[in-house]
Formats: C-alpha cells, sequence, structure tokens
C-alpha cells in the first residue's frame, strides 16, 4: 500500500488513460450501434450479413489487430480504440436489435394506428422501450472493454495495464496486484453507474419483478446469437 | 358515414381477405362486425384507418377518400382500441390518454387536463393517472385504451375485439359501459368480434360474417335472431336464439297477475278468496310498503284458520324478481323459470311488487310482441 501511495501521481495518470481508452470505444459503440441497429430492424435482410460481421468482430483477437492497425495508425491511442470498438459493437449491435424487437407489437400497432410517423414510433416509442436491453448489452460491453484496454500495453498502451509488465519485469507483485484491483474495481464502478443509469431511465420498470428484468437480460446476451447459429 | 365500395383485399399469393364488400356504416351507431377468425372483419376494420390498403374499391369517410388524407393524419381522426390494449408501458396512464392530444400540439398540462377528463369518463381513479399500465388489472387497462382513443374526440371509433382479452364478469361490465358511453357521445363505432353473444349486446347494427371475406346479413340483433338470412347465420348464432331475442322486447308489455298480490295484513279468509277467483295456486305476500315477502300456497290458506293474517303464515321465499319497467321479456322468462312456483315477481323502481307472472302470461307476451316485430320487419324491408 505504501508503494501505492508513493506512486499516486503515476497511477492517477494510467487510471485516466485507463478509462479514456475503455470508455471511447464503448460511447463510439452506442453512437454507431443505434442507427445500425434500427436499420437492421427496418430493412431486414440487412440483419444476417451484419449478425456475421458482428460475430467476426467478437471473435477477433484484438492483439492480432494491434499488429495491423500499428502501421496505420502507429503508436496511438486509435491503435487501442479501433479494435475495442469494433469489439464493444459486436456486443452493441445484436443488443439494440434485440432491444427495438422486444417491443410488443400491439404497442407498435397502436402507436402506428394514433399516428406516429416512423421516426417519431422508433425515437419516443421504440427506443425507450428497448433501453433495458441496450443496457444489459452496455454493461457488458463496459465491463469488457475495462479489461480488454490492458492488452494494449503489449504495444505500451494499455492504461493500468502499465503496470502488469513493469511488475513483472522489476519482479514486483504488488503493483500487478494494486492494477488489478484497480482494473476490477473500475469495472464494478462503471457497471453499477450503469445500473442506476438505467433505473433512471426508465422508472416504469421500477416496480415489476426481478424475474421479468432477467429475461430481458438474458435475452441481450442469447438471442440473437442463438438465432445467428441456427 | 363510412362507406365501402367494392371493396377488396387480396394477398400475395391469392388469399382473398375481403370480397367485393359494399357496406355502408351509419353515423353515430354501434356497428359490430362478427364471425370466424379468417373472415375479413378484422381487415375491414383496419381498412377504415389505412393500416391495410385495399387491392380494389374505395373506402368513404364521409364521403372523402380515405387513401386522398395522409395516414398519420387520417389516424389522429381516428379512435382506435385492440385487444391487447397497445398501451405505452413507458408512459404513465395520464400520458397515454394524452397520446393524441399531444401529437396534435396540445400543451402538455392542457393534454393532462383532457386525459383527466375521461379518465372520469371511463369510470378510472383520477389517482391512477400518474401510475404505469402494468400497474393497472387488465379490465382498467382496457378502460385507458377506451380513453385513450377517445382523447382527441374523433367521431370514429374503431375497436378490434376491444373484451376478448379479459375475464367474464368483466367482459360484461366493460361492455355495458360501452353501451353508456355510446349513449353519451354518439360515436360512430366499428367493433370487430368473434363473440355473437357480444354482437348482440353491445351492437346497434350487427354484420355477421362468411368465413371468406363476404357478409352473410346485415340487420338488427332483434331482427337477426328473428329472422336469419340463412342456415349459416341461423348456426353461427346458435341454439337458443328464440330465448335470447326476447332480450329486444320490454317486460312492460306483459299483462301481470295483480289479484294475488296481497300485503301481509290481509286476513286468510280474503286471500282464498281471491286466489279461486283468479284461479291460482299461491298469492304473494307484500309487506305494507308493497315490498315481496313470499309466497303462500293456496293449501295453506285452505288449512290456516280464515281470521288470521297473511303475515302469520309460513312463506315460501319470493325467488327472482325482475323490473317491469326496464327489463325485458327474456328476464321476466329467466325470473319465472327460476321460481319454484313456476311464477316471478315484477316490481317497480322502488322494488315494490307491481305483479305475478305466469307462463300462460308470458306466453301471451312473447306471442304478441314477436308478431309487432315481425309486422315491423316485413313494413322495413
Amino acid at each position: 500500500m505504501s508503494w501505492a501511495w508513493a506512486n499516486r501521481d503515476l497511477i492517477g495518470h494510467y487510471l485516466v488513460q485507463h478509462l479514456y481508452l475503455a470508455l471511447v470505444p464503448v460511447l463510439f459503440g452506442i453512437v454507431v450501434s443505434i442507427p445500425v441497429g434500427i436499420m437492421c430492424v427496418r430493412y431486414r435482410w440487412t440483419w444476417p450479413p451484419i449478425l456475421s460481421l458482428t460475430s467476426i468482430f467478437y471473435a477477433l483477437p484484438s492483439l492480432a489487430l494491434y499488429l495491423v492497425l500499428i502501421d496505420y495508425t502507429g503508436l496511438t491511442d486509435w491503435t487501442v480504440i479501433i479494435p475495442l470498438t469494433l469489439f464493444s459493437l459486436s456486443v452493441l449491435i445484436p443488443s439494440v436489435v434485440d432491444g427495438l424487437r422486444s417491443v410488443p407489437q400491439p404497442v407498435r400497432q397502436a402507436a402506428t394506428a394514433m399516428g406516429f410517423g416512423a421516426l417519431r414510433l422508433t425515437v419516443r416509442v421504440e427506443l425507450p422501450l428497448a433501453i433495458p436491453v441496450i443496457f444489459a448489452g452496455l454493461r457488458v460491453a463496459t465491463v469488457a472493454s475495462i479489461s480488454l484496454v490492458s492488452v494494449g500495453q503489449l504495444i505500451g498502451i494499455g492504461g493500468l495495464g502499465y503496470f502488469f509488465t513493469d511488475g513483472e519485469q522489476r519482479d514486483f507483485t504488488t503493483e500487478i496486484y494494486v492494477a488489478l484491483i484497480l482494473i476490477v474495481i473500475l469495472a464494478f464502478l462503471a457497471d453499477g453507474l450503469l445500473v442506476l443509469a438505467r433505473r433512471w431511465l426508465t422508472p416504469w420498470e421500477r416496480g415489476r419483478s426481478a424475474r421479468d428484468r432477467r429475461r430481458v437480460f438474458s435475452a441481450a446476451f442469447h438471442g440473437s446469437r442463438a438465432e445467428g447459429s441456427t | 358515414m363510412i362507406t365501402f365500395e367494392s371493396v377488396t383485399k387480396r394477398y400475395a399469393g391469392g388469399t382473398i381477405a375481403v370480397d367485393d364488400l359494399n357496406l355502408e356504416i351509419p353515423d353515430g351507431k354501434t356497428m359490430v362486425l362478427v364471425g370466424p377468425s379468417g373472415c375479413g372483419k378484422t381487415t375491414t376494420l383496419r381498412m377504415i384507418n389505412r393500416l391495410i390498403e385495399p387491392t380494389e374499391g374505395r373506402i368513404l369517410l364521409d364521403g372523402q377518400d380515405v387513401s386522398q388524407t395522409r395516414a398519420s393524419q387520417l389516424r389522429r381522426g381516428i379512435g382506435y382500441v385492440i385487444q391487447q390494449t397497445g398501451l405505452f408501458p413507458h408512459r404513465t396512464i395520464e400520458d397515454n390518454i394524452a397520446t393524441v392530444p399531444l401529437l396534435n400540439g396540445w400543451h402538455k398540462a392542457k393534454a393532462r387536463a383532457r386525459a383527466r377528463e375521461l379518465m372520469d369518463l371511463v369510470g378510472l381513479d383520477q389517482d391512477m393517472g400518474r401510475r404505469y399500465p402494468y400497474q393497472l388489472s387488465g379490465g382498467q387497462q382496457q378502460r385507458v385504451g377506451v380513453a385513450r382513443a377517445l382523447a382527441a374526440d374523433p367521431p370514429v371509433l374503431l375497436m378490434d375485439e376491444p373484451f376478448s382479452a379479459v375475464d367474464p364478469i368483466v367482459r360484461a361490465t366493460l361492455q355495458d359501459e360501452l353501451t353508456r358511453l355510446q349513449g353519451e357521445l354518439h360515436k360512430t363505432v366499428v367493433l370487430v368480434t368473434h363473440d355473437v353473444e357480444e354482437a348482440i349486446k353491445v351492437g346497434d347494427v350487427v354484420a355477421v360474417w362468411y368465413p371468406h371475406g363476404k357478409i352473410a346479413q346485415i340487420d338488427t340483433p332483434e331482427r337477426l335472431l328473428g329472422a336469419p338470412a340463412d342456415d349459416y347465420v341461423e348456426n353461427f348464432l346458435g341454439f337458443d336464439r328464440g330465448i335470447r331475442r326476447l332480450a329486444f322486447f320490454a317486460a312492460a308489455g306483459l299483462d301481470l297477475e295483480t289479484e294475488t298480490v296481497l300485503s301481509a295484513d290481509v286476513t286468510v279468509e280474503l286471500a282464498r278468496q281471491a286466489a279461486k277467483r283468479a284461479g291460482a295456486s299461491w298469492v304473494l305476500v307484500t309487506s305494507a310498503e308493497g315490498q315481496p315477502r313470499g309466497w303462500a300456497a293456496l293449501t295453506e290458506l285452505e288449512s290456516a284458520s280464515g281470521g288470521g293474517t297473511l303475515g302469520q303464515l309460513t312463506l315460501a321465499p319470493y325467488g327472482h324478481t325482475f323490473r317491469v319497467g326496464e327489463d325485458s321479456l327474456r328476464a321476466a322468462l329467466d325470473a319465472t323459470v327460476l321460481s319454484r312456483t313456476g311464477l316471478a315477481v315484477g316490481v317497480d323502481g322502488e322494488g315494490r311488487a307491481v305483479g305475478v307472472t305466469s307462463y300462460e302470461r308470458l306466453r301471451a307476451a312473447i306471442h304478441g310482441a314477436e308478431e309487432a316485430a315481425d309486422h315491423e320487419g316485413a313494413r322495413a324491408s
């Protein structure tokens, strides 16, 4: 602990970098996945190819990607941010699609029959109702992203991952443990904040049983992948 | 007035959902489209607000071709209620009801005030305004659905199996409520159902559909039950249509026996004489105010001492009653069938016995009412 206190500035620096490298890809991911998800639901034929693409993103070893990208983006943050963005897309696009599809058909029909146009229907009805499923995906993407950043350390840009290689080289396990614990704490905090945000955004879900919510949650993970594999 | 002019809906693959339909739906009335599933009734309903477009023909709303109005504009002027309610789970009851006023650009405060007005109208507690749909029972949700459809005061209300998803008791209440509302609002209501009882209960006019896209008969419920156009309609209406038709004849047409309705302070001797004069084997004993208390059998009257009063006798329960001014012949018949004495008590608005039925008197009333209705029908057609 005394080591951590003595190096608090260094730890702080890498902590900020870590958060930056982890969260920017998720932010890009959400900005891209919402319109793409809407498109996949509206034009059904676009969904199978995009689902395949997200599966490839998901399976792609990020290390390989770093090494490829390094020729183009060099030793910049982008070399880490781009692979992580692709990874977060692989989780978020299926979540958005599942979320939009989870909107009950009668709700959609009633809205149309009351005179909602397509855009208004999506923005005012479908997206708000998709929030629980989208947030389930967002939690997975965020936690995964926070843990994956440290892999970037192999090209020297890895946030708290710095302490893993540094500790290993100096044979000093304390700093490895400190970084590890900090990453886990970050992941927990981010996850908790997302849960709070989801609750705040969906006041209509508050009284519902936990079972209902678990159903939504598991749909977010298994829905599209199961569908894609059949 | 909604007019269908030679409307056909054909789906890719050749299935004909609606086959050359000509139909006029009168203003201010409830028209029920009833038929088996797949008969085209729902397709017909959805063509009115352009959720489905016809393949051929035109649909006119007050003389205006609906396909000439922008769909979202058209729909805001037509209320729509569906079986699964389709309420927005993420909006409060108040905001659900205020949906169309808000779409029409009303201020939030005004739209919410309107929503509360409608909650009153459909019999919902205003406290519920801040709740979310899942916190309400099925019946309450359906009331919200109706309130939401009425929020912008559209002249036309389309209802697609609105009461099918609730339990029978709630359904009956909602049907009564619809009849009451319609009595106040006089909307042009088009209601789709597969439940012939519902059609007969809520419809001013009922269109019975064949299984594949054509209408078998359009008529008032009473005429439908009295004169089904063919075997299909007769079958569809069910086996006891003769009795169900009696629901459309007022019990006021019954000639009730009044001689044998006697107050409890009348002597047994007088009651005996009255029963014999009327040829009755039971007399109805009432309180001094006229409320029925029970039946005294003629045999009992004969064995009791003539000087005593009816109030001292053991009486059989008076059983079921019907309200002479409001109920139908069906209710009177029902009360008579359920009564152990084969006689039922007709009461007035205050519950005072007016007279008693008998099978003979019912038979005469039914015969008279049917004859009058058939005469009316023959003149109308």
